[in-house]
């Protein structure tokens, strides 16, 4: 008799979701091995290395260690402060202040710097001030468009502490400060690390601040071992040192906010109520920020537009980065909710792909171009032999490589968002979904798609928004003559033409905040989604 | 009787524009325990957080003697009252050690002599060998003891529980209170509970201060409050009771269980007749019916139908226990209160 524990076991192909989770597993990590396998075995230029560590490789690395230690701080203290001012008082605007203060994540940190180097050089209209350059200018322009990942995740770690954890620091005779900083700060802490190795992560991808500043960092170093020096192998030591230190920053971020998770669960918020001189101080605190990220720059660069010609490939440039935007985007969606359901269903086996997906975030644009160009090489190389001859050039320069790179960086930005939009749904509801006969996609379409639509479009405009901003991956892998706002921003901007920058860094900026500003909004909402 | 070790006049609250306190009076005896008892939402816990120092009333006086701590123009913080406060969460600091929470507001004194005297409190509460484990290696009773620990360490004159047992489980909030009040009486702490737990509030307190919509119902030892509510309201708050509402006639209470006399109601008033369900006589046949039974170890519980069509609630002996559907249910005079209200 079969009525008790019989489950058909299927031989068959495993499920869709789990073959896509396994694919972006690969899409994703691939790369980064092939970086590796090339940092090993490729030859490089002649003597490039040996001559690049003794002339510029120590203030690569320099340069690295103070910009990123320089974010982290401004970060820290921004991110920190603005996140206990959201979460513990009450204020007019603290709502609207509540998503806002994550804005600036949609303001790439290069198009920031054209705005406050041009602002603050001596001629210009803050001249008075120090200009921002150098490593402790790109430190500060990191912190103020970054800020906002530790503001998010030390906003969540203070909303789920005991709402009287300060109260009974106070009932215990200590001062409200004494409180804040004995008790509220340090049960925050694996929050604030989480937060500033995201920040740090950002910070060392980054390419076109860095150099505008004149502050190169690693990753600097690998675009001009690729572009200058032409070695592709050499490109990639460089570039596994940054992953090195990536993978480090990751560590720490899992291990933070695991940490962060396990302190409980969130709780009504015990909001102590500001009077009118502090209700100010709090609005000015939130105002500043966003300013100094959005606003100075921004404005600056309107000024340029609207004195400057136009540049004259703007409709193309934009047109090429929506679309760009848009198709990785949905490509990211799809590979994070299938390993979001690979996750929910398919057990400890499916959770392996997955979690090797998100190793790619490890991978800054220009690590993941120069691994892609590596993997594609080694493609092209077979198609070639195979041929007896040059097989046509199917795959370096084209969008497929470029599309490719952005799913290994990005891809692991989906897997979160939609995970958390998943974990939502009771498995309850999926068994009486069953239990009144649906099927597998009618349990999709009726139950699951309604509950986390909202979820997985946070998880496409979050990758939209980095392939809008992305700078040096593109420039390494784009097709000849095919621009996107960020590289003809950054053409122009290297060429000191800053008004003809300013039009495509604006369009640029305009497509990206209303999307920065519907994942704010579900990143506070109280079943919110994360951000990675 | 000595002094109180605490009052409250005319203590108000608003949140918005709902009053959350209604003018509350409230002498807190020193020494023992006292409880607020009410069902949620009636002002207890804001009223607690009033007298701690984390909010502040809005109008009426608090005041210790010899020094005013909340009214027009005085406000002493939280951190400057000295009471300690426990948590319904415990409200542990979770990047600290058992033995470091239990020392932090052991600020007065020397470094060694917080490490030692946080030990010997929580070798009082039982947990010495939990020093060195953080809250979520805990369990909820543990955490809960450990709050208490911290809040008894640096002796203050009174303690204030907010519900400290409610999310622990039956058995375990028995072992708890009983500990507790141990501790208390051993240490000589005053204590004020809040809870929404008629059996915890009669089982710890001295005296029961009864709360409803921001005000106070009643006070008194918990004996007479169960045994002479005032109001309707009084009484079921401390428990099970049944209620009967009828015209007074020639100072008479006419009633299925009897007819008492109401010497102090005019003629065509109504009154509310109170009995507790054990207090009521149960005989084996009579003109009530019985609708249902609930066995309850050394009680049974009845359901039944008086012939106007009010239900009423006996608790009886098993022995006792009529087999019939019929019933007969009586009331002694003194065992019935009639109000009001």
């Amino acid at each position: 008799m079969a009525l008790i524990g019989t489950r058909r076991r299927s031989l068959s192909l495993p499920p869709l979701p789990v073959i896509l989770a396994v694919l972006a597993a690969g899409v994703a990590t691939l790369p980064l091995f092939a970086v590796l396998v090339l940092a090993i075995t490729g030859t490089g230029a002649d003597g490039y290395l040996r001559h690049l560590a003794s002339t510029r490789l120590p203030d690569y690395a320099i340069n690295t260690a103070l910009v990123l230690i320089t974010a982290a701080a401004g970060a820290a203290l921004i991110g920190t402060g603005l996140g206990w001012l959201i979460a513990r008082t009450r204020f007019p605007g603290r709502s609207i202040f509540e998503w806002a203060l994550a804005l600036p994540l949609a303001m790439p940190a290069y198009i920031a710097a054209y705005g406050w180097l041009d602002l603050t050089l001596a001629a210009g209209p803050l001249g008075a001030l120090p200009t921002v350059r150098g490593w402790w200018g790109a430190g500060l322009i990191f912190a103020l468009t970054l800020y906002p990942y530790v503001y998010l995740l030390t906003r969540d770690a203070f909303l789920r502490q005991p709402p009287h954890l300060e109260e009974a620091a106070l009932a215990l005779g200590r001062s409200h400060l004494s409180a804040i900083l004995t008790v509220a700060l340090p049960a925050a802490r694996p929050a604030i690390a989480a937060g500033l190795a995201l920040v740090a992560m950002e910070a060392l991808a980054d390419y076109g601040a860095v150099i505008h500043l004149g502050a190169p960092t690693l990753t600097v170093g690998v675009l001009r071992a690729w572009s200058g020096a032409g070695s592709l192998a050499d490109a990639a030591r460089l570039a596994v040192m940054i992953v090195g230190t990536a993978l480090l920053l990751t560590t720490l971020e899992r291990a933070g906010r695991s940490r962060a998770r396990s302190a409980g669960q969130r709780n009504a918020p015990a909001r102590t109520a500001l009077r009118p001189v502090g209700s100010v101080l709090a609005a000015l605190a939130c105002l500043t920020p966003i300013a100094l990220a959005l606003g100075a720059p921004l404005a600056r660069l309107a000024w340029h537009a609207w004195h400057a010609e136009p540049a004259q490939n703007i409709w193309n440039s934009s047109l090429n980065s929506i679309s760009l935007a848009a198709v990785t985007a949905g490509l990211a969606a799809a590979f994070g909710l299938a390993s979001a359901y690979a996750l929910r269903s398919g057990g400890r086996l499916a959770a392996i792909p997955v979690r090797t997906a998100m190793l790619g975030y490890a991978a800054p644009g220009a690590v993941a171009a120069v691994g892609v160009l590596a993997v594609l090489g080694v493609v092209q190389g077979g198609l070639d032999h195979a041929a007896g001859g040059l097989f046509p050039v199917l795959l370096t320069g084209t969008l497929l490589a470029l599309v490719f790179a952005y799913l290994t960086r990005f891809a692991a930005a989906a897997i979160g968002p939609c995970e958390t939009a998943l974990a939502r749904i009771p498995p309850s509801l999926d068994e009486a979904s069953r239990l009144a006969g649906a099927g597998p996609i009618r349990r999709f379409w009726r139950v699951h798609w309604p509950l986390a639509s909202g979820g997985i479009l946070a998880a496409a405009l979050i990758v939209f928004v980095e392939v809008l901003k992305e700078l040096p991956a593109t420039m390494i892998l784009r097709p000849f003559n095919f621009d996107t706002l960020a590289v003809v921003a950054h053409n122009y901007a290297s060429d000191e033409r800053l008004g003809q920058s300013a039009l495509p860094a604006l369009v640029l900026v305009a497509l990206a905040l209303p999307a920065m500003a519907v994942v704010a909004r579900q990143a506070v909402a109280p079943r919110r989604i994360e951000l990675r | 009787m000595t002094a109180p070790l605490l009052t409250v006049r005319d203590a108000r609250f608003l949140r918005g524009k709902r009053e959350i306190l209604r003018g509350i009076d409230l002498d807190l005896p020193e020494g023992g325990v006292a409880a607020l008892l009410g069902p949620s939402g009636s002002g207890k816990t804001t009223l607690l957080r009033a007298i701690a120092g984390l909010e502040r009333l809005d109008g009426g006086e608090i005041a210790t003697p010899g020094m005013p701590l909340d009214g027009p123009g005085t406000w002493v913080p939280a951190n400057r009252r000295g009471f300690g406060l426990v948590f319904q969460d415990g409200a542990l600091f979770p990047h600290m050690t058992a033995l470091r929470n239990v020392a932090f507001g052991l600020t007065q004194l020397p470094r060694e002599a917080r490490r030692d005297e946080a030990m010997i409190w929580l070798d009082r509460v039982g947990l010495a060998h939990r020093a060195n484990a953080y809250p979520h290696e805990l369990s909820g009773g543990e955490q809960q003891r450990i709050a208490l620990a911290r809040a008894l360490a640096p002796k203050p004159k009174l303690v204030l529980l907010d519900e400290p047992f409610s999310s622990l489980d039956r058995a375990l909030r028995a072992e708890l209170r009983h500990r507790t009040t141990q501790l208390l009486a051993a240490s000589g702490i005053s204590a004020l509970l809040v809870t929404h737990d008629a059996e915890e509030a009669m089982e710890m307190a001295a005296t029961i201060a009864l709360m409803q919509d921001g005000r106070i119902l009643q006070s008194g030892t918990p004996e007479t409050l169960y045994a002479a509510p005032e109001t309707r309201a009084a009484a079921l708050l401390l428990g099970s009771a049944n209620v009967w509402s009828g015209t007074v006639k020639a100072g008479r209470i006419e009633t299925p269980v009897g007819t008492f006399a109401a010497p102090e109601f005019q003629d065509g008033e109504t009154a509310h007749l109170i009995v507790r369900p054990e207090s009521l006589r149960v005989e084996a046949d009579g003109t009530f019916t019985t609708v249902q039974r609930a066995f309850r170890g050394g009680l049974v519980d009845l359901v039944t139908i008086a012939p106007d069509g009010s239900e009423w609630r006996a608790s009886v002996s098993p022995e006792m226990f009529p087999e019939s559907e019929r019933a007969g249910l009586s009331a002694s005079p003194s065992d019935v209160v009639i109000v009001r209200d």
